[in-house]
Parts: structure tokens; sequence; C-alpha cells
């Protein structure tokens, strides 16, 4: 098991897929570790790509600071694995905590990419989600890790995934609370309590960018997204549907042909961002389609109005 | 070597040498917390905050308690020396880099409660196939779960206003307890066949 230094801290990270390719980074998110990406990293290195995962400063593996972890740490230590991969075409995506450190990176470090997916994602912490953060910030501290599982798992994850394992949620929760220690959750929890908004800066992003969003996404909901499509010069908007948060998990050979096809389309030239606002199909493979024109994309009722 | 428990007996309970081991340490660490708060604890309180010292006080108690009782103990020849080595780690040393001595105790003690209540997941070597109604298991969830609110009092005093001047000291005193109660309860378990998941 390979591991970055940043400081005195360890960072666990696994590399796959032929040495010479271009290489896809993916961030976890809240509560998450690198083997949930074992889908991902499978598929896309069958299409010729190379998977780096990783393991975030407070999470899996990787060492837990034990009072403070500031999300320039994060950032720090994803630039130090992107550090490892050579001078070749690199993509970076990351899901929900994960996509904003993936946002925070491009900003800073947006020269050494190629393209960037972010999924389930924001850039700012509008009253519902700064209510919703603390109130699971309460949960963690009131009944630990499990109890803030029980409620990220009817959010992130649709009915027809969660209505087979109603009655072993336990084993489905247990590598996570295994995994995750209760002052370390807090502590990337509290590392919004000084959050500022990245909207200002999201226009500092000149890499094609994908912005991934659930469909029934109420955690972190259209409007989140819709900051991003507008901000970031040449990005495009995918709605997945009948998607909630955690669709990484739910609809995986989905989300990896959409982020292999991303990445084939900007190498190949064929991507244009365009701000434009789309459809994913139901299953991998199938065609996007443009959102209905002269209906709004914000709305969940079919609302005509026009597109920024 | 086993990161859980283990073998269970065919009722799903844990082997009573690796009870005594574990219950030994935490009896330990949560017993030396306990006297301390104890030591802190005023007859009269005066301030607010301390009834949270009340209350950890007696959860530690409470604690020690639980374990006497749910624990099957047997002779364990290594407790002697362990002993020993543990209780001289719980001995106050005021912390370096607070030039009030007062203050630098009160960090040490809250430094080495935070990583006693973060660090230590005594739940975690609960295999999935462990009886649930047996009570020591029982005992090591009540722990863990309580262990996640105690420390919230260490985090809210370690992070608060009071010690942003000494925030370097207190977070590499903090890093350093850590590793050091880490590396005790590594030992600990790996004398009776457990692998910590979390050593150095």
């Amino acid at each position: 098991m390979p591991f970055l230094t940043h400081g005195s801290y360890r960072i666990r990270y696994e590399l796959d897929g032929p040495a010479n390719a271009p290489v896809y980074v993916l961030v976890n998110g809240l509560t998450q570790y690198a083997e949930l990406w074992t889908a991902y990293r499978d598929a896309l290195v069958a299409r010729q790509f190379r998977v780096a995962t990783f393991d975030l400063l407070g999470q899996g593996a990787s060492d837990k600071p034990a009072l403070f972890i500031n999300q320039d740490d994060q950032v720090a230590a994803l630039d130090l694995l992107i550090g490892e991969l050579g001078d070749g075409p690199v993509f970076l995506s990351g899901i929900s905590f994960g996509g904003l450190i993936a946002l925070r990176y491009a900003i800073a470090r947006g020269e050494r990419l190629t393209g960037l997916v972010p999924m389930s994602c924001f850039a700012e912490l509008p009253p519902q989600l700064f209510l919703l953060g603390n109130a699971l910030r309460t949960a963690l501290i009131l009944g630990g890790t499990s109890y803030l599982q029980d409620l990220l798992l009817p959010m992130n994850v649709s009915d027809q995934w969660l209505k087979p394992v109603l009655d072993k949620l336990d084993s489905v929760k247990r590598q996570g609370w295994l995994i995750n220690d209760v002052y370390a959750l807090q502590n990337l929890m509290e590392s919004f309590l000084d959050f500022q908004p990245l909207t200002p800066q999201l226009s500092l992003i000149s890499v094609p960018t994908m912005i991934l969003n659930g469909e029934f996404d109420f955690l972190t909901p259209r409007a989140l997204h819709e900051t991003l499509r507008i901000q970031i010069p040449d990005s495009s908007l995918v709605i997945i549907p009948r998607a909630y948060h955690a669709f990484t998990l739910e609809k995986p050979a989905l989300t990896v042909d959409l982020l292999a096809r991303f990445a084939e389309d900007v190498l190949a030239g064929r991507w244009q961002g365009n701000k434009a606002v789309w459809i994913a199909p139901e299953e991998a493979g199938g065609a996007l389609a443009p959102f209905p024109a002269g209906y709004d994309h914000l709305r969940a009722i079919p609302t005509q109005g026009t597109t920024t | 070597m086993s990161e859980f428990f283990g073998p269970l007996d065919s009722e799903g309970g844990v082997p009573p040498r690796q009870q005594t081991r574990v219950a030994a340490f935490l009896t330990s660490a949560h017993g030396a917390l306990g006297r301390q708060f104890a030591f802190a604890l005023p007859m009269k309180l005066e301030s607010a905050w301390q009834t949270e010292l009340n209350a950890q006080f007696f959860r530690e108690s409470e604690i020690v308690s639980l374990l006497f009782r749910a624990t099957t103990w047997v002779p364990d020849v290594a407790l002697a020396y362990m002993a020993t080595t543990w209780e001289a780690a719980w001995f106050p040393h005021p912390t370096e880099g607070i030039a009030d001595q007062s203050l630098a105790m009160v960090v040490d003690l809250a430094t080495r409660a935070h990583a006693v209540h973060a660090s230590i997941r005594p739940a975690a070597l609960l295999p999935v196939e462990a009886n649930a109604h047996d009570p020591f298991a029982m005992a090591l969830r009540r722990i863990e779960f309580e262990n996640g609110r105690l420390l919230q009092a260490q985090i809210l005093f370690l992070k608060g206003a009071e010690l942003v001047p000494f925030r370097d000291a207190v977070s590499s005193a903090l890093e350093r307890r850590h590793a050091e109660i880490r590396k005790l309860w590594t030992e600990a378990l790996e004398g009776v066949g457990i692998t910590n998941p979390r050593a150095e």
C-alpha cells in the first residue's frame, strides 16, 4: 500500500492501469474510502486509462489529523498525487466533498488538468445545505458514525437500491463505520466552519468541465450545480436520471461510461461545453439528450423558462 | 493475527484472555482519566464548564465499573509489566510551549482524554458474528459510543478561543498523545493475537 507524505501526515493512494495512458484521478466524498472506486478503476483501466485513487486526509487508511483538517491540506495532498503521474493528460473527478476539493484544485492548479468532472458538488453553502451540514454534524456528535450513515443513506441512494438491503443495513454500513473515526469525520465537517464560497473563482477554471448532478439529489440540488455551469466557461451540466446524491455508488456503469466518454471527447478535440444542459441516458452506452429547449432545468415540473 | 477478536466460542463470546487484556487496558486508561477528573473537580462548582467535568468524572467511573462487571477475567502474567507501562504513560506532564503551568496541565489532561476517547475503538474489534447479547460485547459498544460524546468536551476545549495562541503546541501535543496511546493499544492487542489496523 503506497503512501505520499504531506508534512507529518501520510496519504494512502493507489495507481492502476498503463503507465503512459491518460489518467483519471478520483476523489472520495465524506465517509468514503478508495475501495469504493473499484468498479471505476476496473472499467477505466479496461478502456485504457490509468486510474489514481486515494484516501483523503482524515479518511480510510490515510492519516487522521487529530484536531484540524484544513481543506488546503487536502488540495496539497491531491497535488502531491497528481505530481506522481508524470506529464500526460490528467482528468480529475470528485464527488460531493471530494468534488469540492477537485474544484479547489482546478482553481489553484488548473494548468495541470486536461478535464474536470465535479459530481454532486457545490461551491457555496446556501442555507439549506448549511443547515443540513450542521444537522449531520450534530448527528455525528450525538449518535456516532453509524447515525450519520443512517441519515446519509436515504439521501444518497434510491428506494430501488435500498429495498433489497433493508434487512442488512448494518453490513452495508460496516466497512464505512470500521474505517472512519468520529473525531476525524468531525474534523472534516468542521473544515467548513470558515468556508468561503468558491463562486467568484470558478471562472478561473478554464479546462473542459462536465458537471454531473442526480435528478433527485436533494442534498446538493440542481441550483448548486447551476452555479458551476454558469461560472465555469467551458462547462456543461449533465443530469443523471432517477439518481440521488451518491449516484457513483448506485449507477457505476453509467457514471464510468460518462467519465470515459468525456475524456475521450476532450482528447479527440470533440468536446464542446457551451454551458449546455444534457440528460444522461438511463444505461451506459446510450446517447445523451439535450434538455428540452424552452423548459427550465431548475424546476421539477415542466415549466417554460429561458436557459442562461 | 486478526483485526478482530477470535476465535469466538460456540455462543459468539470473546475469548476470556482477549477480554482480560482489552478490559485491563481500558480500565487503566479510563480509570486514570477518572482519577484526574476527580482531582480537578471542586466540591462546589464555580463555573458552568465544571458541570462537564463532573459528567466526565462519573462517566469514566461508569466505564470502569462496567468493565469490572462485564468482563470474564482470567490470569494474564503480562499484565503486571504492561499495567506499569500504561500507568506511567497516564502520568501528567505539562504541555510544552504553554508557559502558564496550570493551563499546560489542563491541556495535558485534555489531550490524553482526547486520545483515549478518539483513537481507541474497542467495538471495532468485534467481528460480525460476535454475540450481540453478550455483556462484554455490549459493554465495548457502550464504551465506544460514550467515548464519542465524552470527546466533545475535549474538542471544544482544545479548539476553543483560549488556546488559539497555543494552537501549534496543542496540535503537536495531541498528535504525540494519539501516537503514544495508539502504540500502547497496539502492543496490548498484539499480545493476544489481534493486530491494530490503525497501528503506525
